[in-house]
């Protein structure tokens, strides 16, 4: 081969070679803008958190790629900055260096965002752990349960069973939406709460006997007892006298507002037969319209306030609780604040309430004006502001109107009446003092508690099946088919044992109900 | 073959003359190893940093006025944050970066002579990051300032974010 | 110009002509054949090594906990990082084939005959070197395969008679895989392996120097006309063009099969399958059909029997008839190579 031949070779493979460098180039430019594409907006780890992620990279991964999406992360808080605790702190421990503890609170939360804990605190979702002194706890711990463990009745194949755990049901089940209290496990067996560790304002506990008698494993960790923790109810009991959950509707840990304004969201614990505010929203047309335009309704969007950056329809937030072009786009963290009617009790009350954000129940006029410090009114007018974006002045009013007169029948026919026969059944000792140990108690329970409350739901949110067929139509059948027969007889039951002043007393109390224009149909007038 | 070119001879040494494959064979060498040089450059030459971005510092009432408080940015620089004024706004706090303007190296602040210092050159600076003596004052370089704002009661500060994803880092 | 050179060579007292006369070496006909370059091509791809391996020691950390981070590092965000790691690994690849087809070369040639046998046994050290560069190579980027590949070889270091203990604390720095093993894989890939073979290069270059190239004679070369051609121009663009294929070779295989990243190693889990590099098949597989002492001793007798083959084939020229029982045995040799590498790479266990 001639030299010549040789350099022309040579040029042709360079020349092969810095085509291949070309292909390389592209596929570095393609990498690159893949890169840039992949990655979510730019975050960086905070200084003090960075051995938190470095660990925690490995051993939960999802947490960390959860922060990383999150608002937090982008203006650079991390882990420290929630998660610290400070010495003296019932539940804080070493970890790695830094003083943490497991549990954030929404006394965490509230260094950032003060307002917004503030207003949650004195909201009804923040008492949602009052369940804990209710009749629907005497369900879920006693008649579902036990409040002392048990010994099981046969062995369990494959599972050494001890003794069983009666509160279980109460820890799956009503905690879990409304709250535990949390509790630490203790050195003598037993459980450390707030009411023994007695919190000052700064949240740490001032009962130092009560602190010194938490079981911490070896590495001086607090233990936390596993009925109570993990709970995100939305009323929990903190350890440091705060209440509540904020991972409750922003769930952890990228605290997304975007999923706090879906129905789906609320739906976790709003729902079920005793308030089946999901299932209601869905059947009326502020669902039918939420299911078919969800895309349009900028759920992403920084802001996300009615009428400005959405109108589509309207989702739990939207009513309750987002802000939207009549007040300036403010949030309320407290739904209380738009609510006229409380549903709840067996009979419903309207929502005046006092300084300390307390239903008035005082009935003397001039005294209740004194307390009232917020009224149902003014509370309303809150809500319609909300109505107003999409429907007129008249429609909103003559909504009101048929949700205000559906109420009161109900109070009117079946509640009050029901109240007044289930007193006197008490009053007059014919049935026991314990809650469900009778058939009538069962059904006033199901009445008011779950067919009652749909009923006025269903009403006050448009859904008619829930207001008629799911509501009012089986509060009638329990009424006039199981309450009134029920109570007959145990009437007349109590006059064959002996008892018959009490029987004819009870007796006059459904004769006098009965006796009513709108029960005489019962009779055949 | 050997004598084509003249280049076997002393006169065809000197008189090198390129004929158009030499200077083709030239080419293609130099143009595909000197791209491969390129990219190995480009391989070794740190890739740039992150943007900058608003980090949250901590809640505006930690810091009293008079009082600093130490920041680690991302990229690990050191701040120190004071405060002069009682006003919960931003103007009142002053975000100094602790790296000398005169060689890098770290400054400290000494609070019972009100001024940063720095123990490379005697390098003194003011409260508010100008330069009074030492080789900074001579070449009038103060140190170096940060912007801040507050948002809700919050301070943050804006800074380089450092690497690109440092999360797996 | 005249008065550059002479500024130099009052410094460097070597004249040009002398220089010409040492390095333009008369390159005999029968190298023109592509099959005698093959030496030059492991070289080349040596000094690829040396070059993409110095690049990459800028980013790459040679801790456990650190090193599958720094290449990922490369192969995910650092420019062209993913390119030259698979420069690096395919360079790897080729220079040990490239190094075993020189090696066949001369063994069917006979260049290890008298007075070569010390050159050949040099050649041997370089193989040795080879395969353990790439062996500790692929153990620095920590995947489960790099992890529990240096443990085995180590184990089989192990089994040597009196002195497998010695090597296998010495490689793993302990007993097992622990924290001192990983840079000492990383010392010995990237500093004493390549010192070593750079010196045993110079030895195996200046020995061909000294004893020059044996004149081999084809039927298709011209008998009058000149049997030599030049080092300078005509085998170096001979080499240049060798190099820039390889390049080009190399850069397809980059783009088309880039080097990957496996599950980074654990410890506590072995995987299903560990096998070491395609080069160490053969080696796998023989160990694998005999079990224990005997596989490691056999092992090592032929890797001595290698060393010595020039003297053995010496002895067998010697003392029989056969003429040319080393091609034979060469054939064999290479057959059961081929044969047990095919068959370990077909097996999943």
């Amino acid at each position: 081969m001639t030299l010549k031949a040789k350099q022309i070779i040579i040029a042709i493979l360079g020349g092969a070679f810095l085509l291949s460098l070309i292909f390389v180039q592209i596929m570095e430019v393609i990498r690159k803008g893949q890169e840039s594409g992949r990655l979510a907006p730019h975050i960086a780890v905070p200084e003090n958190s960075k051995d938190c992620v470095s660990c925690h990279r490995d051993l939960s991964p999802g947490i960390i790629d959860h922060w990383a999406g999150s608002t937090h992360a982008r203006k650079g808080v991390g882990c420290v900055e929630c998660h610290q605790a400070e010495r003296g702190d019932a539940d804080g421990f070493d970890h790695y260096g830094t003083h943490i503890a497991t549990v954030v609170t929404p006394r965490d939360c509230s260094r950032c965002h003060p307002q917004v804990a503030d207003e949650f605190a004195r909201s009804h979702h923040a008492a949602a752990g009052n369940i804990l002194h209710s009749l629907d706890n005497f369900l879920a711990e006693t008649v579902e349960g036990a409040r002392t463990p048990f010994n099981p009745h046969s062995p369990t194949p494959g599972m050494a069973v001890g003794q069983v755990n009666g509160m279980a049901s109460a820890f799956v089940g009503c905690h879990q939406c409304h709250g535990s209290r949390v509790a630490l496990q203790a050195t003598d067996g037993g459980q450390i709460t707030v009411k023994d560790l007695e919190p000052g304002e700064d949240g740490k506990p001032t009962n130092l006997e009560a602190v010194d008698r938490i079981q911490k494993d070896k590495d001086e960790r607090p233990l936390y007892h596993p009925g109570t923790w993990p709970n995100t109810g939305i009323g929990r009991l903190n350890l440091d006298g705060s209440k509540g959950s904020c991972s409750a509707c922003h769930s952890r840990h990228d605290f997304s507002p975007r999923r706090a304004r879906q129905p789906e969201n609320c739906g976790k614990c709003h729902l079920g037969p005793d308030h089946p505010q999901k299932e209601i929203y869905e059947e009326s047309k502020h669902g039918v319209a939420y299911r078919d335009l969800r895309d349009h309704m900028n759920l992403n969007a920084e802001s996300w306030i009615l009428g400005q950056d959405y109108s589509q329809a309207p989702t739990c937030a939207t009513c309750h609780m987002s802000g939207h072009t009549r007040n300036d786009g403010r949030i309320t963290h407290d739904p209380g604040q738009r609510i006229s009617w409380t549903n709840r009790p067996p009979v419903s009350a309207l929502m005046d309430t006092d300084i300390h954000h307390k239903v008035v129940k005082e009935t003397d006029p001039a005294k209740r004006r004194e307390l009232i410090s917020d009224t149902w009114e003014a509370k309303r007018n809150r809500m319609k502001q909300v109505c107003l974006h999409c429907h007129t002045s008249d429609y909103v009013s003559g909504f009101y109107k048929q949700y205000d007169d559906f109420v009161i029948l109900y109070n009117e026919k079946f509640a009050k009446p029901g109240q007044k026969i289930m007193a006197s059944l008490r009053d007059k000792g014919l049935i026991t003092k314990t809650q469900f140990d009778e058939e009538i108690e069962w059904t006033w329970f199901y009445l008011w508690h779950h067919e009652g409350r749909r009923a006025r739901h269903g009403a006050s949110m448009m859904a008619p099946d829930y207001a008629h067929w799911h509501g009012m139509y089986e509060v009638a059948e329990r009424f006039y088919q199981g309450l009134i027969p029920q109570a007959r007889e145990i009437a007349e039951h109590a006059a064959s044992e002996g008892k018959k002043e009490q029987a004819v007393a009870v007796n006059k109390v459904i004769d006098d109900i009965l006796a009513r224009p709108e029960h005489a149909w019962i009779h055949g007038k | 073959m050997s004598g084509e070119n003249g280049s076997d001879s002393p006169q065809g040494r000197r008189a090198f003359l390129w004929s158009a494959s030499t200077v083709a064979m030239a080419g293609g060498l130099a143009g595909s190893y000197g791209t491969f040089a390129v990219m190995a450059g480009r391989f070794l030459y740190p890739s740039a940093t992150g943007g900058k971005a608003w980090q949250f510092v901590a809640e505006a009432h930690r810091i009293n006025p008079g009082e600093a408080m130490m920041y680690q940015a991302p990229d690990g620089s050191l701040v120190t944050i004071t405060r002069q004024g009682n006003e919960a706004e931003a103007k009142d706090f002053l975000a100094l970066s602790s790296v000398c303007p005169h060689l890098g190296c770290r400054v400290h602040w000494e609070s019972h002579n009100k001024r940063f210092f720095c123990p490379c050159h005697n390098g003194v600076f003011d409260p508010g990051g100008s330069p009074v003596s030492g080789p900074p004052a001579d070449a009038g370089q103060s140190l170096p300032q940060y912007p801040l704002k507050i948002e809700r009661g919050l301070l943050f500060i804006e800074v380089a974010l450092g690497d690109i994803d440092n999360r797996r880092a | 110009m005249a008065s550059i050179s002479q500024w130099f060579q009052e410094r460097i007292p070597i004249s040009g002509d002398q220089l010409r006369e040492l390095t333009n070496e008369p390159v005999p006909n029968h190298l023109k054949h592509w099959w005698f370059c093959l030496g030059g091509t492991p070289a080349y791809l040596f000094v690829v090594q040396i070059v993409t391996g110095i690049l990459l020691a800028f980013y790459y950390e040679a801790s456990p906990r650190t090193a599958y981070e720094s290449v990922r590092y490369i192969s995910e965000q650092a420019s062209y990082g993913w390119y030259i790691r698979s420069l690096h690994k395919w360079a790897a690849t080729l220079m040990v084939a490239a190094v075993i087809l020189h090696q066949m070369r001369v063994y069917f040639t006979g260049g290890y005959r008298k007075p070569r046998e010390l050159n050949w046994m040099v050649g041997m050290c370089l193989l040795i070197c080879t395969l353990t560069v790439a062996f500790t190579g692929y153990s620095l980027v920590y995947e489960q395969l790099s992890y529990w590949g240096a443990t085995v070889g180590a184990n089989i270091a192990d089994g040597v008679p009196f002195l497998g203990g010695f090597f296998k604390r010495m490689l793993l720095a302990g007993d097992a895989y622990n924290e001192h093993t990983l840079s000492r894989f990383f010392i010995l890939h990237a500093a004493v392996l390549p010192v070593t073979m750079i010196f045993l290069l110079a030895i195996h270059i200046t020995l061909i120097r000294l004893q020059g190239i044996t004149e081999l004679h084809f039927e298709d070369e011209p008998q009058e006309g000149p049997k030599h051609f030049n080092f300078f121009p005509d085998h170096l663009y001979t080499e240049l063009i060798i190099g820039l294929a390889l390049m080009v070779i190399l850069s397809a295989l980059a783009l088309a099969l880039p080097a990957d990243l496996g599950p980074r190693a654990d410890p506590l889990t072995t995987p299903e399958v560990i096998k070491p590099e395609w080069f160490f098949y053969v080696v796998f597989c023989w160990l694998k059909l005999f079990s224990g002492t005997f596989a490691i001793l056999s092992t090592g007798l032929i890797v001595f029997v290698m060393f010595l083959w020039p003297f053995i084939d010496a002895w067998i020229r010697r003392h029989t008839k056969a003429r040319e029982a080393s091609v034979w045995i060469g054939i064999f040799a290479v057959l059961a190579i081929i044969g047990l590498t095919v068959w370990e790479a077909a097996v999943s266990h």
